[in-house]
Formats: structure tokens, C-alpha cells, sequence
């Protein structure tokens, strides 16, 4: 006779109650570590989806995602020359806020190098890709603009022609994708204080004969992704460019590498420490939850014990309850957190093994909780049915 | 009566540090009951009569003397209580004041439990197990849980849970203080019924004196010591042997 089980079904208002507290927890450590695995995602987005075996960055630098990097726009031309390399693109990523209909918004400006790049790895959920070198733009949801919309950025207004769901970037921004030109036109807006200052130097400094703008015009990209031969060696390639001096080469691992263990690491020890807390605190809970119940129950243990139930009885007893009220938190929690969390602000990420993982720690705390209500049945006297 | 008395106490005291002093619980009582026996043990509060229970149930050891069932000494100072529930399980049925049903388990759930305890198969423990609530005349009520039994139907259930396993010996502690006159009637009368059918040695504590013209003798205790041992004259036996249990409120 199963006894924990009837006892559950017995008082099943209060089991679901019980095992609602312990989903809260749940949900909590469910969302905390879908949050690290979310940023890890967004992080990672561009890297993986881009389809570049190789980056070149500015040199002594360890690229656009991990530090500042600025290569000259022309870069890609001598990088195109390069034995082994198939094609090339420039790659630009530059954080933006700006007003639109009243309300300010922030984006993650994104070059693509148009018509070489029109955005085809880009998955879109409403209109199409790039298909003009200028004034288009495909958006994120997150970043609040709809299809056909014309948003004023710099001295230009772009319209929004394809729609994406879930591109951000490292910090929650929504990518907003141009091409390579427009980018930089975007980013090389200067306010009319900056052209007269910027022109009143130039006269001073007796240069008003040289061609082109009297203002600086600082054409930089951040990098420039290259796709290899299927035959060519990346280790040659990379010794290739590199031996130039000003650039440095990563592949897509050492870019993964470069955020997950310098730039997200501090922030992985924090939420792993949150989620170890969270453990802690969902143990003493399940703990105090399995004692109190052996309490409660103390009459009817004696009362097995004086018909002569072996103690594997009681044990069991208590252990399924426990696992009972584990198992129904994880399952409640793990509903609730699909429910909420798709409404949060940043991406929550719920992994299976994630899940799993969970279910194996919240198996040892129930063990160990368990433990707690057995030894205190154990001591329980036969005799105390008479009290 | 002739053969192995199935319960025998030889000598047994119990005595409890109280402060400085030693309180005597009981003191050097013996006295056996036979099978087919139904021996009142009497005294008012406080005489031992229910440390008596327990000891005689094997569930605290005496301090001097020793228990005997069916002329096998069980339990002495030495003994190590904890080791002897298996043999409890097999040789004594215990019915209380208070019915103590699982409250989780309906009627028929908390007789089939001791059973199945003892390893029966549940299919055969539940047939048994109303086997047993039809002989107390509960087979209307086998799937209630015990908040939806009477008092007196909960104590039924009692009495056919410490009979699930055949027991040699039951014991019980004031059965009937929480029954009225006819209901109590009904539970020594049933435990009369099981003594005679089952050749069970059956010792109930109690001081409802209502019920004392049931028993075939009564044991009388005061401060720890037995102070009368009375035979009951019984032409009630007769009666009580027609009678039909325990509906039959003409008793």
C-alpha cells in the first residue's frame, strides 16, 4: 500500500500549496539560469549566425565584442588578396539611441556590406531583406518600430522593410541592420558646433588646398569577416594577415572563448552564486516542510510502529512525500516559468539539460530533507499511540 | 484452565526515577490469562494498569520480571523492545481508548494495512481485510475514511484491524470510555465473540463498570500492586453467545 501517495490524495489542497512554494523556487533558479543562458545567446547570436570562419580586428585587440575595435573601411581589400580567402565583408556594430514618434529608443546598429551581404542569414518574421545600398533597414521587434515605418537616424530616414524577433545583442539592445555605408554615414554625424570647430582648425592649420571635406573623416569599421576556401588552411591565412602588424585574427571558438570566459564571466559567477543560494534556501524550505509533516503525522507513525510496520515502511513514507513535493514543485515551477518568462524583458533560455540538472539537485535536497523527517519518525515510540 | 497460558506475567515491576525518589509503577505483579479468556484488568488512576498494557505489549520493557507468550519468555529488564516488533505484529492485537485509524486509508485500507505490513499480497490482504469488517458487521462501510464512521464503527474498525493477523493475544486499553453503554456492551461482547471463535487471550483495561459482568475474571490493581482477582459468575455466557453483533441493541 503506497501511503505517501494516499496521504497526498488525501489532502491534495494542502500538497498543492506545499508544492506551489517549493515552484516559486523553482521558477526562480529556473529563470535565473535561463537568464546567464540568454545573455550567452544574445552574446553569441551574431558570432554563430554570421557564418565567418575568421575575424580580423584591429591588432592587439580582441574584437568589437570583447573591447573597442577600429580597422580602416579598406582593410577588406587586402584582406580579399590573401591566398586561401573566398570572400570578404565588413562588419560594423555600433550601440544607438535616437527618438522616434516621442519616445526614445535604443538600438544595436549592425553594417551589413551590401550587395556582398544583404542580410540572408538574418531570419525575418514579417517583409524582406535588404535589397537597396541605402535607407533600408531591417529591425528588431524589441526595438519597438513596425514594417514600413521610417525612423530618422543621423541625417537619413531608413525604412524598415524585414522584421526580426529575438536578434539583440550582449546587452538586451534590439539589432537594428543597415548596410555597411550607411552605418558609417550614421556614425560619422557631427553636430554644427563640431563642422565649424572642425572647420576653423583646418583653416588654421593651412591645408584649405588639400581635397575633400574641411572636416575629419574618420572611416572606420570594426571588422572584417572572412570566409575561407573550403581547402585552405586557416592557420595560414591567419599568419598571413597578421604578420601585416595592424590587424589580429580570431576564429569563431576564440570569439566564443573571449565571451564566455573574460566578458560574461563575472557575471556567470554571480548568477551561478544566485542559483546556489536559491538551493540553499529551497533545502532548509523542503526541509522544514518534510519535518513539520512527520510532526504532524508523529501519532501515526507510532500507530505503525505498534502494528508492527518495519521502519522501511515509515521511511518510505516519508521519502515519497518528499519526492512527491519535489517532483510536483519542479513540474509547477517548470510550467510557470513557460508561462512568465516569455514576457520578460531579456531572453530567458530553459534548457532541458538545464531542467534536468535542476531535477537532480532538487532530488539530493529532497533526499536530504527527507533524511531530517526520518531520523526525528524513527525515534517516535510505539507507546506515543497512547498519548 | 489447562495448557500454556498465552500470556504469563512473572514478577514484573516497573519503576521510574521521579527526582530523588522511585516511583513504583508496579510491583511485582504476576498473573497469567489463557486462551478463549477475557480478563478485565481494573483500578482506578495511576495503579500501573496501563504501564501494565505496555509492558504485557512489549512495548517498554519491565524493570524485574518477565513476560511470557504462549510460554516463550519475550521481554525482561534486558529486553531490546525495538527488535520485537515483528513479534508483536504476529502475537499481539492492540484496541485503544481512541480508534487511531490512518486517517488517509479508509476503513478497509487500515485493517488490509496490517496485513499487507506483514507481506501479504494486497489483492489478498484487501479480502481478507473485508473479511474482517463484514464480521464486525461493516461491510456497509469498508470505503469510508474514519471522518465518515461513528465512534463506535471506528472502534469496530480497531477491533478488526488487531484481529488482522491472527493474533494470540489482544489487548486493549479503555475500549469503551468513548462509547456509550450500548456500544461498549457491543465491543466487550465482540471481543468475547473473538475469545470463544479464535481461542484469543483477550485483556482489556477498564474501569466502565458497565461492561465488568462481561469478562470471565477481572484482575484489580492499586498503586502497582494486584489487590483482588475475581471470577465472574456468568450465565451471560449463553446470552452472549446467541447474541448477534453488534447491531442487536436488546443487549
Amino acid at each position: 500500500m503506497n501511503l505517501g501517495l494516499k496521504d497526498v490524495r488525501h489532502n491534495f489542497g494542502r500538497f498543492i500549496m506545499t508544492a506551489a512554494g517549493v515552484a516559486f523556487l523553482a521558477t526562480a533558479s529556473i529563470g535565473m539560469i535561463g537568464l546567464y543562458r540568454g545573455i550567452v545567446a544574445d552574446a553569441l547570436l551574431v558570432i554563430d549566425r554570421i557564418g565567418a570562419d575568421l575575424w580580423v580586428v584591429q591588432g592587439g585587440r580582441s574584437g568589437p565584442f570583447s573591447e573597442t575595435s577600429a580597422i580602416a573601411s579598406d582593410m577588406d581589400r587586402r584582406v580579399e588578396g590573401v591566398e586561401g580567402v573566398a570572400t570578404v565583408r565588413r562588419f560594423v556594430q555600433i550601440s544607438q539611441q535616437f527618438e522616434h514618434n516621442g519616445k526614445s529608443r535604443r538600438a544595436s546598429l549592425t553594417g551589413l556590406d551590401f550587395p556582398r551581404d544583404k542580410g540572408a542569414w538574418v531570419p525575418l518574421t514579417a517583409g524582406r531583406h535588404l535589397n537597396n545600398g541605402h535607407f533600408e533597414a531591417i529591425a528588431d521587434r524589441s526595438i519597438g518600430l513596425m514594417l514600413g515605418e521610417k525612423v530618422r537616424l543621423g541625417l537619413d530616414e531608413f525604412t524598415i522593410v524585414g522584421l526580426t524577433q529575438g536578434m539583440v545583442d550582449i546587452g538586451g539592445d534590439g539589432l537594428f541592420f543597415v548596410t555597411v555605408n550607411d552605418a558609417a554615414a550614421i556614425a560619422k554625424r557631427r553636430t554644427s558646433e563640431e563642422v565649424l570647430l572642425a572647420r576653423s582648425a583646418f583653416g588654421r592649420s593651412g591645408q584649405a588646398s588639400l581635397p575633400g571635406s574641411s572636416v575629419a573623416q574618420d572611416s572606420k569599421i570594426a571588422a572584417v569577416l572572412v570566409t575561407l576556401n573550403p581547402a585552405a588552411n586557416p592557420d595560414l591565412v591567419r599568419r598571413a594577415i597578421m604578420d601585416w602588424g595592424d590587424a589580429n585574427v580570431l576564429s569563431r571558438a576564440e570569439q566564443h572563448s573571449l565571451l564566455l570566459d573574460q566578458r560574461l564571466w563575472r557575471l556567470r559567477i554571480q548568477i551561478l552564486s544566485f542559483t546556489a543560494v536559491l538551493m540553499v534556501v529551497m533545502a532548509i524550505v523542503i526541509s522544514l516542510i518534510i519535518y513539520m509533516l512527520t510532526m504532524e503525522k508523529r501519532h501515526q507513525i507510532a500507530m505503525l510502529k505498534l502494528i508492527g510496520a518495519r521502519n522501511r515502511v515509515i521511511i518510505g513514507m516519508i521519502a515519497e512525500q518528499a519526492y512527491l513535493i519535489g517532483a510536483g514543485g519542479l513540474a509547477l515551477g517548470l510550467a510557470l516559468a513557460n508561462v512568465i518568462f516569455p514576457y520578460f524583458p531579456r531572453r530567458v533560455v530553459i534548457d532541458p539539460g538545464d531542467v534536468a540538472l535542476l531535477g537532480l539537485a532538487m532530488a539530493v535536497i529532497c533526499g536530504f530533507a527527507s533524511l531530517l523527517g526520518i531520523s526525528r519518525a524513527l525515534k517516535v515510540r510505539a507507546q506515543e499511540v497512547l498519548s | 484452565m489447562n495448557g500454556v497460558p498465552v500470556l504469563s506475567v512473572r514478577d514484573v515491576s516497573r519503576h521510574y526515577a521521579s527526582g530523588d525518589s522511585i516511583v513504583r509503577a508496579l510491583d511485582g505483579v504476576s498473573f497469567d490469562i489463557h486462551s478463549g479468556e477475557v480478563v478485565g484488568i481494573l483500578g482506578p488512576s495511576g495503579s500501573g494498569k496501563s504501564t501494565l498494557l505496555l509492558i504485557a505489549g512489549l512495548l517498554d520493557p519491565p524493570s524485574t520480571g518477565e513476560i511470557f507468550i504462549r510460554g516463550r519468555c519475550v521481554s525482561s529488564a534486558s529486553a531490546d523492545i525495538e527488535s520485537l516488533r515483528d513479534f508483536r505484529r504476529n502475537n499481539i492485537g492492540f484496541v485503544f481508548q481512541k480508534a487511531n485509524l490512518i486517517p488517509f486509508l479508509t476503513a478497509v485500507e487500515n485493517v488490509a494495512l496490517s496485513l499487507e505490513i506483514d507481506d501479504i499480497p494486497a489483492r489478498d490482504a484487501r479480502f481478507y481485510a473485508e473479511h474482517l469488517l463484514e464480521s464486525v458487521d461493516l461491510s456497509h462501510r469498508i470505503d469510508n475514511l474514519p471522518t465518515r464512521l461513528s465512534g463506535g464503527e471506528q472502534q469496530r474498525v480497531a477491533v478488526a484491524r488487531a484481529l488482522a493477523n491472527d493474533p494470540a493475544l489482544i489487548l486493549a486499553d479503555e475500549p469503551t470510555a468513548a462509547l456509550d453503554s450500548v456500544r461498549g456492551r457491543q465491543v466487550i461482547g465482540l471481543f468475547r465473540r473473538i475469545a470463544d471463535s479464535q481461542q484469543a487471550a483477550v485483556a482489556v483495561v477498564t474501569h466502565d463498570p458497565r461492561v465488568l459482568d462481561l469478562f470471565d475474571r477481572t484482575i484489580e490493581l492499586r498503586d502497582g500492586r494486584i489487590v483482588a482477582e475475581t471470577s465472574v459468575l456468568t450465565e451471560r455466557n449463553n446470552s452472549l453467545q446467541n447474541a448477534t453483533f453488534p447491531q442487536d441493541h436488546s443487549q
